[in-house]
């Protein structure tokens, strides 16, 4: 089933006429683990915000689980089925104890009290934060926060998890910490996942990456023969992995290597 | 003007219940001239270290001296020592506020009471340090610029007081591959060609390795490793300890050592590693 299809996206912003997205068509199933990468201002936080409704495309159509974000109707719904998740972890939390906060989006939707207990412990589980349930959100490092407000939109239940560069903020800790509990939820619980970032190396832990320039998708695929096109990248603003820079220039020097974006990979086909 | 600081047995407590100990008996000489890269965990002490460097704080106990003379007991003193050690804040261009780049960057060479000429040839200095255009950007507004450029311009409002220690903390966070990039080579420009010290606070071990001539890490408050980056990044072990990483490209040289390929672990630079492992897979001839 597709979770996502995006037809002919473009979006303008209404202050400033830039046109943010230019034609966009994007189709993304049930169950992938997308990344999406681009430099500042190549338009991909734009397209995730259309994908719980925050912004409306001002042209074509974003249908999420088949439901159409134009129609009023169905916002509610797709923003039940599609949870976000921002950059700044201080801006997320709002409750003063973290159970509080995970349970917020439910108390909201009016779901009885029994279920919330319920559904805000396995939230907590699943992003192993079970132990920190009284503790205030300022007691908690940046990793802690960003597991925290994943568990808020866990409870949710949604199909779909976009995160907007999620450990932009975070310390080498904190950015694994994030990336291998996205990975279980991926896994595992087969939650499809959007993941906007500006870490290759996160990046090449997708199964499929989206490149954007200037409003555009300008390339699609699988991440390690996306990276090894150095010279693309980096004039639109992307550096790639050293390890990929690495087996790029070993190439180049006579040696006979594939396309590699994993220190294992390319130790093994040195050695 | 380059400066030495140096710190004598510096500790610093956080007065809450129960107090925390966020420095424990610090002994430190910052050379002139250094680049040093500063890392550590959250919550190791690195900002409060630089904190006590430019007079933010005090220490519990201990003393804080620079050239010669210890901060804590000259008040009048301590203006001109947060003018000659620059302090760059995590994401510092939210700090920004006036209508102009021109009146952002007159803001801190005001304050020290400069006249409006010297005041104009720093602003123009300033902006042709950190390679953006008078003309073009004087008169325009910080917050129509990109992130990256805002944060150029935040570093460039320190640069016009002349500093003779720049601090910055984490001032890739936040940024693209190409604004980490282009502030990378300007941070590595400025340290060449100009009288500037530097301390770098950085989680970005590559770009550490890169322009460091000196590294110093930190854990609980105490300092557990000091050399250069070649010394430093050859006890990975050391590194894991106190959940740190090494650069990608070391820990590649370091596992193709162990598989038996004897290469230096000592290179920062893609070309000359490609080069070194090249030449070593020559002289053995098997793999």
């Amino acid at each position: 089933m597709n979770q996502i299809e995006m037809k002919h996206v473009g979006y303008q912003y209404n202050k400033t006429g830039e046109q943010a997205l230019i034609d966009i068509d994007l189709t993304i199933r049930s169950g992938e683990f997308v990344g999406i990468v681009g430099s500042n201002g190549s338009g991909k936080s734009t397209l995730a915000r259309l994908l719980n409704v925050l912004l409306e495309p001002t042209e074509g159509q974003v249908l999420i689980g088949g439901l159409d974000t134009h129609k009023r109707e169905n916002v509610q719904q797709i923003r039940q089925k599609v949870g976000m998740v921002f950059q700044n972890p201080d801006n997320q939390l709002v409750a003063t104890k973290v159970e509080d906060d995970v349970a917020f989006g439910l108390e909201n939707l009016g779901v009885p009290s029994s279920q919330i207990r319920r559904r805000v412990d396995r939230a907590l589980e699943q992003v192993d934060m079970q132990d920190y349930r009284d503790f205030s959100p300022h007691q908690l490092s940046g990793g802690q926060k960003q597991r925290v407000a994943l568990a808020g939109i866990l409870a949710m239940e949604p199909s779909c998890i976009v995160l907007d560069e999620p450990t932009a903020m975070l310390d080498p800790r904190g950015r694994k910490e994030v990336m291998s509990v996205v990975q279980d939820l991926n896994q595992q619980k087969n939650i499809t996942v959007v993941y906007i970032t500006h870490v290759m190396r996160e990046a090449s832990r997708t199964d499929r990456i989206i490149v954007m320039s200037e409003g555009k998708i300008v390339r699609r695929g699988q991440p390690a023969p996306i990276f090894a096109d150095i010279d693309f990248m980096n004039k639109i603003g992307l550096s790639v992995p050293p390890v990929t820079e690495l087996a790029v220039a070993l190439r180049k020097k006579g040696l006979n290597l594939p396309d590699i974006m994993d220190v294992d990979e390319l130790v093994k086909c040195i050695c | 003007m380059h400066m030495l600081i140096e710190l004598k047995n510096v500790s610093y407590i956080y007065e809450q219940e129960p107090p925390v100990t966020a420095l424990e008996k610090i002994n430190l000489n910052i050379e002139p001239g250094a680049f040093i890269g500063l890392i550590g965990h959250t919550g190791s002490g690195k900002t409060t270290l630089v904190q006590l460097l430019n007079g933010l704080i005090k220490p519990t106990s201990g003393q804080v001296i620079v050239d010669g003379k210890d901060i804590g007991e000259n008040k009048k003193g301590l203006k001109d020592i947060r003018r000659r050690i620059g302090l760059v804040f995590q994401y510092p261009e939210h700090q920004l506020f006036e209508e102009t780049v021109y009146r952002e960057l007159a803001f801190g060479p005001k304050n020290l009471g400069l006249d409006k000429d010297e005041i104009d040839i720093r602003i123009r200095e300033a902006l042709n340090l950190i390679g953006m255009d008078f003309d073009k950007y004087s008169d325009r507004s910080p917050f129509n610029l990109s992130g990256g450029q805002q944060r150029k311009i935040a570093l460039a409002g320190v640069l016009a007081m002349k500093p003779g220690v720049l601090i910055l903390d984490e001032p890739f966070a936040g940024l693209d591959p190409r604004g980490r990039k282009q502030l990378t080579e300007l941070l590595k420009r400025l340290h060449e060609q100009q009288n500037i010290s530097f301390i770098l606070i950085s989680h970005r071990m590559d770009e550490i390795s890169y322009l460091a001539t000196r590294i110093l890490a930190l854990k609980e408050g105490h300092i557990v490793l000091d050399g250069s980056p070649a010394e430093i990044f050859s006890q990975p072990e050391k590194l894991k300890e106190i959940a740190l990483d090494i650069p990608q490209l070391t820990e590649i040289l370091f596992r193709l050592q162990k598989k038996g390929l004897e290469v230096r672990s000592d290179i920062f630079d893609i070309e000359q590693a490609a080069d070194e492992i090249i030449d070593k897979l020559r002289s053995r001839n098997i793999c």
